[in-house]
């Protein structure tokens, strides 16, 4: 009787073990999955301004074609981009091509003078600076639960129940260094 | 005679209370009855609803209920990242400000990295919390004066006629005190005691109370506390909500109803010992700060050698008394009691020993900044003979988590939270050998920004003496003394 009673209660101990591992690594999941919905949020937004930008530089420098259409594709691309990694390396393009673009508009006063232009200007820099703290917020998630799935004896319920290590959102070159947003 | 001088003393002092308690009552606050339901907004501002709802005390909520307004009104913005992360963003120069929303949006100013900083890190700064507060409630007194919403409870005639009164039976005490103990003539000493405390009792008792017009601007704010109640769910709406509900959610917050939003704005609150947030790098971020145990951690190489030799003695000893014995009943081999006994001793003594030289031999600089400046209590009597323990955690980019360490008290002293430091430190003893400030906090050096804004008015009339404020190098805010005592609800 006693060695049943035993272990029932080994048995028991592990279950609400493995219940409590389980339910921690599935809020870790989903606290990556919203800090990556966050990240979307401020994409989306950064993709929808793109359009009117280039509208407003195309009133005043349109022959700029191939600058114009670089920042487009840049967009596109970055729209259908999958998943962080490659997602990263879309917005880097598409943060280059912004950059030529406004280096070309220093040519064009009247553009530097518009007042839409300069107002697309501020809500872009607003933007890139809340994509910067999502991507921090995003990286900081993943790091809690990749740590989390990676550690005795987390890992063990994470492999049997199909937990796998997320994929941090890098900005390469802009690890440790300040947030300066410039365009 | 002595029986009767005390007795009449005590008639005396009797009388004087009555008198204190009969102005109290008659200078009581006026009763406040919540008017009708409504929507209506009145012109004051959410800090000075927040006083004259809360029977004319001031309470935490009104410095966030502040910031809110602010928001509301554009000067700045409040946007949501994620569930723990807000940011509020300065988005133009504000003009005509109140004199305390000058000072709530001077601190958020002071600390905005581009333009933005997270709402947690808003308790951050080296500001002097306590008189930062002391501050901002008298501004606020001072505008809901000026509305004629609010007043002193004593004025100058009850508080002439109460420290006239008061000399009475002081001087009866004095005499009574004479009468019992005349070799040693205690009688001046006991009348000037009794005089101050009496005074300190009716100074107790001071504080505002609302005017009849007071009394209506409540009952009427009571009524929109009453709509705002019904509608709105304020109390889960987050402060970025204010984007939605604009001047609503200030008076939510001010009203004591949107505690949510107040608690993530924590302008008048203190820091947390073990959660700073940090801006080194660049970016607010969560710092996680442990004080480990003090057993190998936190003490100069010095101390850890002659720790690790008296622990080593302390149980290398009783380990070969034990061990003596055991051979005396044949329990352990002869030969073997004094290498035991000494593996003993050495095996407690080795590890302090080996981190100390170690961190002699080795020790390393550290770059960061400083992101909490503790001094805890450490033994010793109070007052003077006090033996405090002195922390400082340095957030040098590379975890989310850093341990704090120790250091003199001298080194202590003059750094401020904030502060770009380089410091030379043992990494096993945890011990701050030297350290360098090599950029100072944003106050520092920040002509602009005064945390207690006094150069902007004048201290209103009978609201508590104007402080000299010390040398901050002489005696930095941080102390934690001053900084730490502060309740999280002051309810003056």
């Amino acid at each position: 009787m006693i060695p049943m009673i035993v272990t029932l209660a080994v048995v028991a101990v592990l279950v609400a073990t493995l219940v409590s591992v389980y339910n921690r690594l599935v809020r870790g999941r989903n606290s990556v999955d919203n800090a990556w919905a966050q990240i979307d949020v401020q994409l989306k937004r950064r993709h929808d301004l793109v359009p009117n930008l280039v509208e407003t530089v195309k009133g005043y420098a349109a022959h700029e074609r191939a600058t114009l259409e670089s920042v487009v594709a840049a967009r596109s691309r970055a729209i259908g981009a999958q998943g962080p990694a490659e997602q990263a390396a879309a917005e880097n393009m598409l943060s280059g091509a912004l950059k030529s673009l406004f280096a070309v508009a220093e040519a064009y006063p009247a553009l530097k003078a518009s007042g839409n232009f300069a107002e697309l200007q501020q809500e872009l820099a607003t933007t890139e600076n809340r994509i910067a703290y999502s991507r921090q917020y995003y990286n900081d998630a993943v790091l809690t639960y990749n740590n989390a799935i990676q550690t005795v004896p987390a890992n063990i319920v994470a492999g049997m129940t199909g937990f796998t290590p997320r994929e941090y959102f890098r900005a390469p070159g802009e690890e440790r260094g300040p947030v300066q947003v410039r365009f | 005679m002595v029986m009767v001088a005390w007795t009449a003393a005590a008639a005396v002092t009797g009388l004087w209370l009555l008198l204190l308690l009969a102005l109290a009552a008659a200078t009581r606050n006026p009763d406040v009855e919540t008017g009708p339901a409504t929507a209506n907004l009145a012109p004051q501002s959410p800090a000075v609803v927040d006083l004259i709802t809360g029977g004319w005390r001031l309470c935490d909520e009104a410095a966030s209920a502040t910031l809110l307004d602010l928001a509301a009104r554009g000067v700045v913005g409040v946007e949501e990242i994620g569930p723990e992360l807000s940011l509020v963003r300065m988005r133009r120069d504000p003009g005509g400000l109140l004199p305390y929303e000058r000072l709530v949006y001077d601190h958020v100013r002071s600390l905005a990295v581009d333009g933005v900083v997270a709402t947690g890190a808003l308790a951050e700064g080296s500001r002097d919390l306590g008189r930062w507060w002391k501050s901002f409630r008298r501004k606020v007194i001072a505008e809901a004066r000026e509305q004629g919403l609010s007043r002193p409870r004593w004025s100058r005639a009850h508080a002439t006629l109460l420290t006239a009164a008061a000399a009475l039976p002081a001087a009866v005490i004095g005499v009574a005190a004479n009468i019992s103990d005349k070799d040693h003539e205690a009688g001046v000493g006991a009348a000037v005691v009794s005089f101050a405390g009496l005074l300190a009792l009716m100074g107790r008792l001071n504080g505002e109370r609302g005017t009849a017009e007071g009394a209506r601007a409540a009952a009427h704010w009571l009524g929109v506390r009453a709509h705002l109640g019904t509608t709105g769910r304020f109390a889960e709406q987050p402060a970025a909500s204010v984007t939605i509900w604009g001047r609503h959610l200030a008076y939510a917050a001010a009203l004591g109803l949107a505690p949510r939003a107040v608690t993530s704005l924590p302008v008048s609150t203190p820091a947390d010992d073990s959660r700073a947030w940090s801006d080194y790098g660049g970016m607010w971020h969560v710092v996680h700060v442990r004080y480990p145990s003090r057993l190998l951690w936190g003490r100069p190489p010095g101390s850890a050698v002659m720790r690790g030799l008296a622990a080593g003695w302390f149980t290398g000893f009783p380990a070969w008394m034990v061990l003596v014995a055991a051979s005396a009943f044949d329990l352990w081999p002869d030969g073997l009691v004094v290498p035991a006994a000494l593996a003993v001793g050495l095996a407690v003594a080795g590890p302090p020993i080996l981190f100390a030289l170690s961190d002699l031999t080795g020790p390393v600089t550290v770059e960061g900044q400083v992101v909490r400046l503790r001094r805890f209590r450490d033994g010793g009597k109070g007052g003077e003979n006090a033996k405090w323990t002195y922390w400082c955690a340095i957030d040098e980019g590379r975890a989310r988590e850093v341990r704090a360490m120790c250091l003199s008290g001298e080194l202590w002293e003059p750094l401020r939270e904030g502060d770009r430091v380089r410091a030379v430190a043992g990494r096993r003893t945890g011990w701050i050998r030297r350290i360098e400030v090599v950029e100072g906090s944003r106050l520092r050096d920040a002509a602009s920004y005064d945390d207690t804004g006094e150069h902007l008015m004048d201290a209103p009339e009978n609201l508590g003496e104007v402080r000299i404020l010390p040398d901050p190098d002489a005696h930095g805010p941080t102390d934690p003394d001053r900084t730490r005592p502060y309740r999280h609800r002051r309810r003056e």
